[in-house]
C-alpha cells in the first residue's frame, strides 16, 4: 500500500481532475442549452406584440352596427318590461 | 421440560448480544427521527425497521436466502435500486428554471467541491491511528457531499460495498438536516445587503426545449462520461417521459407507484447493512464526520461561486441560490428561499434556487461519474 502522503497527492490529483471534468461538463451543456434556445425559446416580443394587438384591435373590432343592433335590443327588452 | 428449554433457547431473550441490543437501539432512534421529528420519514422509517430486523437473533433476514439479504443482492448489490429511483427523481424534476437560466449549472458544479475535498479528508484520516480507508472507500464516502441520497447508494455499491450501510445513513440523514447545517453557513458567507437582492423574473419555456434538454444530456453522457451513463441514462429517462407528453401513464408510475415500492425495499436493504459487526465500528465514528464536513463544504462553494457570478454580473444574482448548488431536491432551495426571506419579506427565491438545485442533481452524477471513472 502506498504511504499516506502518496495517497494525498493521488486524492488532490483526482481533485482537480474531477472539479475540471464537472465544470467543464456543465460549462458544455451550458453552451448546448443556449444553442438549443437560440432555434426554439418563446420569442418574447412576439408574445408581447400578440397582446398588444389582441388590445387594440379587439374594442376597435366590435363592428358599430352590432353596438347599434345590441342597444336597440336592449331598448326593446326595457320598454317590454 | 425439555421443550421448554429449547423454547428458551431458541427466544431472542436467550440469544442476544450486546452490539445487536445497540443496534436495534439505532433503528428505534431512526425510527424516533422519522416519526417524531419528521426527518426524511419517506427512508428513515425503512432504514430503521430493517435494522431492527437485521439484528433479531435466529432471525434469519439477513442469512442467505433471508427476505433482507434477498433485497439487498438484488436491489443495491446491482445498483438496481438507486438507478430506478433515480428514474423517479427525473420523471418528478421540472428543469425548466435551469433551461431559462443555464448559468446555474455553475453553481451545481461548484458545489460538488464538497465531493472532491472530502476524498483527500478521508485519506488525511488515515493518519489518526484505527482507520485505513482506501482510494475507493474515500470516494465513496466523499460522495456523500453529493447530497443525493439514490448517487451515494449506487457509488458506495460500486466502490465500498462494506461501508454502505454507514454511508448511506449519513447521506439520508444529513439531507434531512440540511434546514440545520446550511442556514449559518449561508449567512456567515454573504451580506445583508446581498441576500436582498431581488432577481430578475425567469423567461418563458417552450416544450420543445425541455423535450430536447434530457436527450442533450444523455448524448454529451455518452460521450464524455460513459461511465455515468447508468445514473445520467436513468434520470434522461424519467424526465423524457415526463416532458414529452406521449406517456402520462409510465411517468405517473416512475414518479408515484414505482419509486414507492422501490423505496420500501431499498429502505430495507439498507437497514439490513446496519448489522453490529459492520456498524460499530470506528470507521462508522469517521463517516459520520466526513459527511457533513463534505456537506459543509459543498454549500460553502456553492454560496463562493454564486458571490462571484453576483459581482461579475452587477449584482443581479442573490448568492444564497448558491447554497441550493448541493442537490438535495427540493429541500436545499426551500431552505434557500427561507433564509432568503429572513433578509427581505417580498424576496421568493424558490424558482431561481430550483435552478442551481436540480443543475446539482446533474453536477452530483456527473461527479459520480468521474470517481468510478477514476477509481473504479
Amino acid at each position: 500500500m502506498n504511504s499516506i502522503p502518496e495517497q494525498i497527492v493521488q486524492a488532490v490529483g483526482i481533485m482537480f481532475l474531477g472539479m475540471g471534468l464537472v465544470f467543464v461538463f456543465l460549462t458544455i451543456l451550458i453552451l448546448c442549452i443556449k444553442l438549443v434556445a437560440m432555434k426554439f425559446a418563446p420569442l418574447p416580443q412576439e408574445k408581447a406584440t400578440r397582446a398588444a394587438e389582441n388590445e387594440s384591435t379587439q374594442p376597435a373590432g366590435v363592428d358599430p352596427k352590432i353596438i347599434a343592433v345590441i342597444t336597440a335590443a336592449i331598448h326593446q327588452y326595457r320598454a317590454k318590461a | 421440560m425439555e421443550g421448554l428449554i429449547a423454547f428458551w433457547a431458541a427466544s431472542g431473550i436467550a440469544n442476544f448480544t450486546g452490539g445487536q441490543v445497540l443496534m436495534m437501539a439505532v433503528g428505534a432512534l431512526l425510527l424516533f427521527l422519522a416519526i417524531v421529528k419528521g426527518f426524511e420519514p419517506l427512508l428513515l422509517l425503512p432504514i430503521g425497521f430493517g435494522a431492527i430486523l437485521a439484528n433479531i437473533p435466529n432471525g434469519g433476514f439477513i442469512d442467505e436466502g433471508g427476505l433482507l439479504f434477498l433485497a439487498y443482492h438484488v436491489g443495491i448489490e446491482t445498483g438496481v435500486f438507486p438507478l430506478l429511483i433515480f428514474m423517479g427523481v427525473g420523471a418528478l424534476t421540472d428543469f425548466g428554471a435551469l433551461i431559462a437560466n443555464p448559468k446555474m449549472l455553475l453553481l451545481g458544479a461548484a458545489a460538488q467541491f464538497g465531493i472532491f475535498a472530502t476524498l483527500i479528508g478521508a485519506i488525511a484520516l488515515n493518519w489518526v491511528p484505527g482507520f485505513e480507508f482506501s482510494m475507493k472507500d474515500a470516494g465513496a464516502i466523499a460522495i456523500i457531499g453529493g447530497a443525493d441520497g439514490p448517487t451515494a447508494i449506487f457509488l458506495a455499491s460500486k466502490l465500498a460495498p462494506e461501508l454502505l450501510g454507514a454511508i448511506a445513513v449519513a447521506a439520508y440523514s444529513y439531507m434531512a438536516l440540511v434546514p440545520l447545517i446550511q442556514p449559518p453557513i449561508m449567512r456567515l458567507l454573504t451580506t445583508e445587503a446581498e441576500r436582498q437582492i431581488k432577481m430578475e423574473q425567469l423567461r418563458e419555456v417552450s416544450k420543445k426545449e425541455k423535450i430536447i434538454f434530457p436527450l442533450m444530456v444523455l448524448g454529451l453522457t455518452i460521450l464524455f462520461l460513459p461511465a455515468a451513463t447508468p445514473l445520467v441514462g436513468m434520470f434522461c429517462l424519467g424526465n423524457l417521459m415526463r416532458e414529452s407528453g406521449v406517456v402520462d401513464r409510465l411517468s405517473n408510475t416512475a414518479q408515484n407507484e414505482l419509486i414507492n415500492i422501490v423505496t420500501i425495499f431499498l429502505g430495507l436493504a439498507v437497514g439490513s447493512k446496519l448489522s453490529a459487526d459492520k456498524f460499530l465500528q470506528l470507521e462508522t465514528l469517521g463517516i459520520l464526520v466526513l459527511g457533513a464536513i463534505a456537506f459543509a463544504i459543498g454549500t460553502a462553494t456553492g454560496v463562493l461561486m454564486a458571490k462571484l457570478m453576483s459581482k461579475m454580473s452587477g449584482g443581479k444574482i442573490n448568492p444564497l441560490i448558491g447554497a441550493a448548488g448541493v442537490s438535495a431536491v427540493p429541500m436545499a432551495a426551500r431552505v434557500v428561499n427561507k433564509v432568503g426571506l429572513e433578509a427581505n419579506q417580498h424576496n421568493y427565491l424558490l424558482m431561481h434556487a430550483m435552478g442551481p438545485n436540480v443543475a446539482g442533481v446533474l453536477g452530483s452524477a456527473v461527479a459520480a461519474g468521474v470517481l468510478i471513472a477514476v477509481l473504479g
